[in-house]
C-alpha cells in the first residue's frame, strides 16, 4: 500500500485517470462517472496494492470499469464491429460545424484518434499521452507484451493513413 | 537486416524498448535505407500530432466529488478506530464509567453533536437510508444498532422525515434521524440514555446551530439544526409528543 495513502495516491493521478477515461469513453459526463465508480473500487482494493506503481494500477480500474459499463449496455442491431466486441458502439454523425473543424490539424488528429477501434486507441492514449512503457500497458490492458506492440503498430499506421489522406503530413518537419 | 526485419522493431525502435543489440542492429539498418528512415520520421511526427491532441484534466467537480468520497472513507475507519479503542478500554478497565467520563462532559457532548451535524452536511453524507418513510427508516436500524430507536414522521406539521444514518456520538453508535423544514436540515441524535448523559442541558447554541437534548423512556435525544430556535422548539416539542 502506498505510504502516502489513497486519497492523495488517487487525487495525484486524477487527470491522467480522467482523460483516460475520456478518450475511452469520448464523452465527458460518462468519464466522470466511469472515474468515480473507479475510485470507489480503487478504494475498496487500495488495500491489496503492494507495489508503488499506482497509476498503472489506476488505469487498470478504470478500464476495467469502463469495460464492465459497456458489457452492460444492450446491444443495438447493426453496431457491431469487425474489430471485437468492443468495437464503436456510437459513432457520431459528422455536423456541420465538426466538417469546419475539421480544417484544424488538432481537430483532426483528435478525430483520428476517436475513430480508431477502442484496443487500438487505449494503447495510443497510455503510450502517447501518458507515456507508459509497454510492460505497464500489458498489464493495464492484460495482454502480452507482443500484442501490445502489434496494436501500437497497427494503430499508427491507421493514424497515418488517415491523417496523410486527410491533409500534408509531409509539411511537418 | 531487412525492410521486413525492421518494420517488426520499427515501433519499437521509435518507443525505445528495444535491447541494444535490436537497437544497433535497427540503426545500422537506417543508415543505409531512406524509406525506413522516413517511417521512423513520421512515427515521430505522429507522436507529436497526438501530443497536440487534447489532454482532458479532471474537472474540479469530479476532484471534490472523489475528495468528499476518500474523506468519508477516512471518517469511517477513524471512527471504526476510536470504537474499537474504546471498547478495548472497557473490556480491559472493565467499567464503562471510565469511557463515558472522558467522553461525556456536557460541553463536549453539545460540541460533538454540533460536529457531527456539521460533518453529516459537509462530506454529502447526510443518508444512509434515503427514505420519508419510517416504516422504512426504523427497520434499516435494526441489525445496525443494539437498540431501537423511535422513528417519527412529522411531514404533517412541515418538518418531513427525510432520512437516517448511522453516527457516533459520545463514544458510542447513535441513529441519526434526519429532518427538513425549508431546506434547513435537522439532525436528531439518538441513544440509550445514561445517567450521566448531560441531563441538565437543555438548551444551548453553539457556532449558531440550536442544540436541544432530552431523554425520554430510556433514550437520550439530541436535536441539532440552523432553524430559528422557535421553529426548532415547535419540532422538539411535537417530537416529544409523538
Amino acid at each position: 500500500m502506498p505510504a502516502q495513502g489513497f486519497e492523495a495516491t488517487v487525487l495525484s493521478h486524477l487527470d491522467a485517470a480522467f482523460n483516460f477515461a475520456r478518450w475511452l469513453t469520448r464523452n465527458d459526463e460518462e468519464a466522470e462517472d466511469v472515474v468515480q465508480d473507479a475510485c470507489v473500487r480503487a478504494l475498496r482494493y487500495f488495500s491489496s496494492l503492494r507495489d508503488d506503481d499506482a497509476r498503472a494500477w489506476f488505469f487498470t480500474i478504470v478500464r476495467n470499469t469502463w469495460y464492465t459499463r459497456v458489457s452492460r449496455r444492450p446491444v443495438v442491431a447493426g453496431t457491431g464491429s469487425p474489430d471485437g466486441p468492443h468495437g464503436e458502439p456510437f459513432d457520431e454523425a459528422p455536423d456541420p460545424e465538426a466538417q469546419l473543424l475539421q480544417q484544424d490539424t488538432v481537430a483532426r488528429v483528435r478525430e483520428a484518434i476517436g475513430r480508431l477501434p477502442v484496443e487500438f486507441r487505449e494503447v495510443i492514449v497510455l503510450r502517447e499521452m501518458e507515456g507508459l512503457s509497454y510492460k505497464e500497458i500489458a498489464t493495464v490492458v492484460r495482454v502480452p507484451i507482443g500484442t501490445v506492440m502489434s496494436r501500437l503498430s497497427r494503430a499508427r499506421e491507421r493514424l497515418l493513413a488517415e491523417l496523410k489522406a486527410a491533409a500534408d503530413l509531409e509539411a511537418l518537419p | 537486416m531487412s525492410c521486413k526485419t525492421i518494420d517488426r522493431d520499427l515501433d519499437a525502435y521509435v518507443d525505445r524498448e528495444l535491447d541494444v543489440d535490436a537497437t544497433r542492429a535497427v540503426r545500422e539498418h537506417l543508415v543505409r535505407c531512406e524509406a525506413c528512415r522516413g517511417r521512423v520520421a513520421e512515427r515521430h511526427a505522429l507522436r507529436r500530432l497526438v501530443q497536440s491532441a487534447p489532454y482532458y484534466a479532471a474537472p474540479d467537480r469530479l476532484r471534490a466529488r472523489v475528495s468528499a468520497l476518500t474523506s468519508r472513507a477516512a471518517m469511517t475507519r477513524r471512527l471504526l478506530t476510536w470504537a474499537a479503542a474504546a471498547a478495548l478500554i472497557v473490556t480491559v478497565g472493565g467499567t464503562i464509567t471510565l469511557v463515558r467520563s472522558a467522553t461525556a462532559r456536557p460541553d463536549a457532548i453539545v460540541e460533538a453533536v454540533v460536529d457531527g451535524h456539521v460533518r453529516s452536511l459537509m462530506a454529502d453524507h447526510l443518508f444512509d437510508v434515503h427514505s420519508t418513510d419510517q416504516h422504512t427508516v426504523k427497520p434499516w436500524f435494526l441489525g445496525r444498532l443494539d437498540f431501537s430507536p423511535p422513528v417519527a414522521d412529522l411531514a404533517t406539521i412541515g418538518y418531513p422525515l427525510v432520512g437516517g444514518r448511522l453516527d457516533y456520538l459520545g463514544g458510542r453508535p447513535a441513529a441519526a434521524l434526519i429532518y427538513e423544514r425549508r431546506q434547513h436540515m435537522i439532525n436528531v441524535f439518538v441513544c440509550p440514555a445514561g445517567n450521566e448523559l448531560g441531563g441538565a442541558i437543555g438548551v444551548r447554541t453553539v457556532r449558531g446551530f440550536h442544540v436541544h437534548h432530552w431523554t425520554r423512556d430510556g433514550m437520550s435525544f439530541w436535536a441539532v439544526s440552523d432553524l430559528n430556535d422557535r421553529e426548532l422548539t415547535e419540532f422538539v416539542r411535537a417530537l416529544n409528543a409523538s
